[in-house]
């Protein structure tokens, strides 16, 4: 791989028995960047996590972490890394968070103890408390310490804030923010709350039934994704390429939409069509995932 | 900063010590309970004794079925909370996952022979209380033959006495009893996603064969199912040899023509025998074990089914992986 990758993957497809969770993902996380993985429910964001974890195997491809594998080496990956999984709940119900904390930090040698008490005051989060008594937000802050005390150099985050309350998921982002500026530390995040991710985010890819979409730079995103005006004559029809790539309806003179696709290549087909591109404007992050989710992206 | 241990594994000093103590969190609630039925049990004995001061309890650990049942049972609280085929902790956390599950059936089967232990010091203590000696000479009346012993009558002359010393090395059942059906419930509890439903599809198996062999008059089969039972359970190197060093099934009760009852021996117990059974046991259970283990290994294989249904959606694939290309040319810009 090339030393520029924190996270990588080549060609990687799973099947559930007749359900295909991946389909030939090849995705890419250089080194310190944040990843912002999207997609529907059931797009596949949280097996491309899980066999990054070795938790899944995949069927074909394979998964680095580092440059390491994450089947030939799958501790010294998973050393490398701070897991959030998707299910907010940690199945030692029975231990209390002290002992938990203490029981994942003796298997880190980077431990923090000093940082991780910084984050459970940061969270205020008791640690008398037996696990299985913590609400769905304490359970998800509990573990986001677990994720971040040992410093990881990857952080994969599946879904990292949901359950928590709108105050302390602004605190979460922030600590999250701080850590991030702390040290090199590369992200791969799943998640359907895209805009929490709009500051920090810089890289998205879009997974869609398996397959992974797109992938592209935050910088790249605008050449991508904007909002069109446009005029068209009278009787103007859409061709297929451009209702795949987003126009709605059957505007009678003017129209506005959001687009995906290369901004020359729409251009080029609005204009052949007879309509005339008056303005293309950015979009929000947020706005531009949410359309590279929902329309076909054509070569 | 990154610190610069960020990225090594832990020692597996370490990790062991983790396992104990997590175990030992998990197997809390159920010690207890435990510890609060043996004190009342406790609490009968004595009133018993009490009752009557003339009867004496002899040291005999090797008798008790509990330290096999115990052991049977531990590790459905050791891997409380894991699933090993689902959302295991265990493989989240930096351990080669094989050494990771043995690192936890040997954090239990520590605990194991701490409570197996502690029984045997309550046993112990009882005796003691009991005014009984450990170590003391007992007679013992032995059947002439396996069939007179199982008959449940003796004759005044049919049985003969013989003294016998206490052999400190049967006290050791306890620990070996425990330690293999641990080691089987453990790869059970490791190696099969439904344990409980493998256990029940056995026994009821072998009941349905029964019953349809009994509605089929085929008296070989039942024979033949009789005497497996039979081999495996009471056999030379059976169930009971570990468990007891086959003092269970050595000894049975017969009315003599006077009218008591009596204990009598159909034999006494073979140590040889007792080692064998269980180094025969625990070496099973062991290979059992790493079979279950090896299911973990960070290399499993995949469902070879899976492949070979992806390898036919290769179109699929290809279709996919175009877009990836187009877009990752982005990513690398």
């Amino acid at each position: 791989m090339s030393g520029a990758d924190a996270v990588r993957t080549e060609a990687l497809s799973k099947r559930y028995r007749r359900d295909t969770a991946l389909r030939a993902v090849s995705l890419r996380v250089p080194e310190t960047a944040i990843y912002v993985l999207a997609g529907a429910n059931g797009a596949g964001k949280s097996t491309v996590m899980k066999v990054l974890m070795n938790l899944e195997r995949a069927d074909e491809g394979t998964a680095e972490v580092l440059g390491m594998d994450s089947v030939r080496c799958g501790p010294q990956a998973r050393a490398q890394m701070g897991y959030v999984p998707e299910d907010a709940r940690h199945p030692y119900g029975w231990m209390s968070s002290s002992q938990l904390l203490a029981h994942i930090a003796a298997y880190h040698r980077s431990w923090d103890v000093s940082y991780a008490d910084r984050l459970r005051r940061t969270f205020e989060l008791r640690l008398d408390r037996k696990v299985g008594t913590l609400s769905k937000g304490e359970a998800r802050r509990l573990q986001l310490i677990l994720a971040l005390a040992h410093r990881p150099a990857v952080l994969l985050l599946d879904e990292p804030t949901d359950g928590l309350d709108p105050v302390v998921r602004s605190r979460t982002l922030a600590v999250l923010a701080e850590h991030l500026a702390d040290g090199p530390t590369s992200v791969l995040v799943a998640t359907h709350q895209i805009h929490e991710f709009e500051t920090l985010a810089d890289y998205v890819g879009i997974l869609r039934d398996g397959s992974l979409i797109a992938q592209l730079s935050r910088d790249e995103l605008p050449n991508v994704v904007g909002r069109y005006r446009v005029e068209v004559p009278e009787g103007w029809t859409a061709t297929r390429e451009l209702r795949s790539a987003g126009v709605r309806g059957n505007p009678v003179r003017e129209a506005e939409w959001t687009l995906v696709g290369h901004r020359g290549d729409l251009i080029d087909r609005l204009t052949v069509t007879g309509a005339l591109v008056h303005s293309v404007r950015p979009v929000s992050f947020d706005d531009a995932v949410v359309a590279l989710i929902a329309h076909q992206v054509t070569p | 900063m990154m610190p610069a241990t960020t990225g090594l594994t832990p020692r597996l000093r370490h990790v062991l010590a983790a396992q104990l103590r997590a175990t030992g969190a998990a197997l809390r609630g159920p010690a207890v309970v435990a510890g609060v039925s043996f004190a009342l049990l406790t609490v009968l004995v004595l009133i018993e004794r009490a009752d009557n001061s003339a009867r004496v309890i002899a040291f005999h650990p090797e008798h008790q079925v509990l330290p096999g049942l115990l052991g049977l049972l531990l590790p459905f609280g050791v891997w409380r909370g894991e699933a090993p085929f689902g959302r295991g902790v265990l493989w989240t956390l930096p351990v080669d996952r094989r050494t990771h599950a043995l690192a936890k059936v040997f954090a239990g089967w520590a605990w194991l022979m701490a409570l197996v232990t502690l029984l045997v010091c309550w046993l112990l203590a009882l005796v003691v209380a009991s005014d009984g000696q450990v170590l003391a000479e007992e007679v013992r009346r032995i059947a002439p033959t396996a069939a007179t012993a199982r008959s449940g009558s003796l004759g005044p002359d049919a049985a003969a006495f013989v003294h016998t010393s206490a052999q400190p090395l049967l006290w050791l059942v306890p620990f070996t009893a425990s330690t293999g059906t641990y080691l089987f419930a453990s790869a059970l509890a490791l190696g099969t996603r439904r344990p409980l439903a493998w256990v029940s599809g056995v026994v009821g198996g072998t009941l349905l064969l029964v019953t349809l062999a009994e509605a089929a008059n085929a008296d070989d089969l039942l024979r033949q199912i009789d005497g497996g039972l039979k081999a495996l359970f009471y056999g030379r190197y059976g169930v009971d040899t570990l468990l007891t060093a086959r003092t269970e099934s050595l000894q049975g009760s017969a009315t003599l023509s006077n009218g008591d009852t009596v204990v009598v021996w159909s034999a006494l117990p073979d140590l040889t025998q007792w080692a064998v059974a269980t180094a025969i046991w625990i070496a099973a259970g062991l290979a059992s074990l790493w079979a279950a283990a090896f299911r973990h290994r960070e290399a499993r294989p995949s469902s070879r089914w899976s492949a070979r249904f992806l390898a036919g959606k290769d179109a699929v694939g290809r279709q996919s992986q175009q877009g990836i290309r187009l877009n990752g040319r982005k990513v690398e810009q």
